[in-house]
């Protein structure tokens, strides 16, 4: 074998190589912004069926005023849980909620979407992480 | 070891809260630790009266209400009360008008206050290396109360042996500290000697006690006339350490610890 046939089948594994990673980045981008998508569904499908729940005409009329402690004694106990992690951590991700109160990440994900709903919260996206956190201000 | 808040409630008025809060404060300065002891019960302040000597720049309103932080409140009362460990006091302004203000407060003002009372982990648990903070509450369903049940690890119920005051601390171990999840227990205050004079009356006491409450009943204290005569004037287990008042506290302060 001449030395040319080494090096051209050197540079066509290197070009293959270089193609596979850039598939690899490609693909797995592309699943990230599917997931990214998938979880985008999700919160808007928990917003949907709490607002099924209680009936979109009691929400905008009867906005609560504040999350103080009132308000949180009278939450449904698995709302109450998430809200009272809330204000100890004062903004958080559902990762960072899930983590103290030992519940599943998307479980809190469904509650602190209903707590946004039910006008508790406020919910803000900054690039992919989605970050809730009580309006003090507002 | 992390720091832990205790906050000491009751459903009545004068069932030995702020006695019991100063006393267990100054039983963890002795064994050596640093305590912060602060008065939030702004209806009726008392501390202020204990620690009358020492002025800070601010009253505990104060931090409250955004004006300052919190070093701007506290008293070193180390050098006095210290006994070995450290003592930092906070106290709630006595004035009418600061009493007024503190009740006329809305839900939003209440709310940013929970904010306040529970950021005080990260800067004086975390960051100021206390190992206890006791908060002194107001009685009853307030919210100054509530904000600092939440706030704590732990909660301390002291309750007389008054029927009502019974039956309330029933209803608020269901409606009040179940619902926030928190390590409660019961501290049974100014029992009557009677009831504790033989082992056999102790006994006694003791099941029906515990098939009163629900919860762990983590001290029972006889009532002594040497403490009321103390008088919220000078903390009795520091003038009198022998004495079994000061026995008992030190017994709870322990069961605190682990608890």
């Amino acid at each position: 074998m001449s030395y040319n046939t080494v090096d051209t089948e050197n540079t066509l594994r290197t070009t293959t190589m270089s193609a596979y990673r850039k598939l690899e980045t490609k693909s797995t981008q592309l699943l990230e912004k599917i997931r990214e998508n998938l979880e985008q569904l999700n919160e808007k499908i928990d917003v949907m069926i709490e607002i099924q729940k209680h009936g979109k005409r009691e929400l905008p009329e009867d906005l609560p005023e504040a999350l103080d402690v009132m308000t949180l004694l009278s939450l449904p106990d698995h709302l109450r849980k998430t809200a009272v992690a809330l204000c100890k951590l004062e903004e958080a991700t559902a990762d960072e909620v899930s983590e103290q109160t030992r519940r599943a990440r998307a479980v809190e994900s469904g509650y602190l979407n209903q707590l946004v709903v039910m006008g508790y919260m406020k919910k803000e996206r900054r690039g992919r992480k989605a970050y809730f956190f009580v309006d003090k201000e507002g | 070891m992390v720091g832990k808040i205790i906050a000491v409630h009751s459903y009545k008025g004068g069932t030995g809260k702020t006695s019991l809060s100063v006393n267990l404060a100054a039983s963890y300065a002795r064994r050596g630790k640093k305590v912060c002891l602060m008065d939030l019960d702004f209806r009726a302040p008392s501390l202020h009266a204990l620690f009358k000597d020492q002025k800070a720049e601010y009253w505990l309103n104060d931090y409250l209400n955004g004006i300052c932080e919190i070093d701007k409140v506290l008293i070193d009362a180390t050098k006095d009360h210290g006994n070995g460990g450290k003592l930092l006091v906070a106290l709630a302004n006595p004035s009418t008008e600061a009493i007024r203000d503190m009740t006329a407060k809305d839900r939003k003002w209440e709310m940013k206050a929970l904010g306040r009372l529970l950021s005080l982990r990260s800067s004086l648990l975390n960051d100021g290396d206390l190992d206890y903070i006791i908060l002194d509450t107001s009685p009853g369903l307030q919210y100054s109360s509530i904000n600092a049940i939440v706030t704590a690890d732990v909660v301390l119920v002291v309750t007389s042996l008054d029927a009502s005051d019974i039956n309330g601390s029933q209803r608020m171990t269901s409606e009040l500290y179940d619902l926030f999840e928190k390590k409660t227990g019961i501290l049974i205050n100014k029992v009557i000697a009677d009831y504790l004079s033989s082992e056999k009356e102790r006994k006694k006491f003791d099941k029906h006690m515990k098939s009163v409450h629900r919860l762990p009943i983590l001290a029972t204290i006889p009532c002594y006339c040497e403490v009321l005569r103390a008088a919220g004037d000078f903390i009795f287990t520091e003038e009198r350490p022998d004495h079994p008042f000061t026995e008992t506290l030190d017994k709870l302060a322990t069961k605190v610890e682990k608890f």
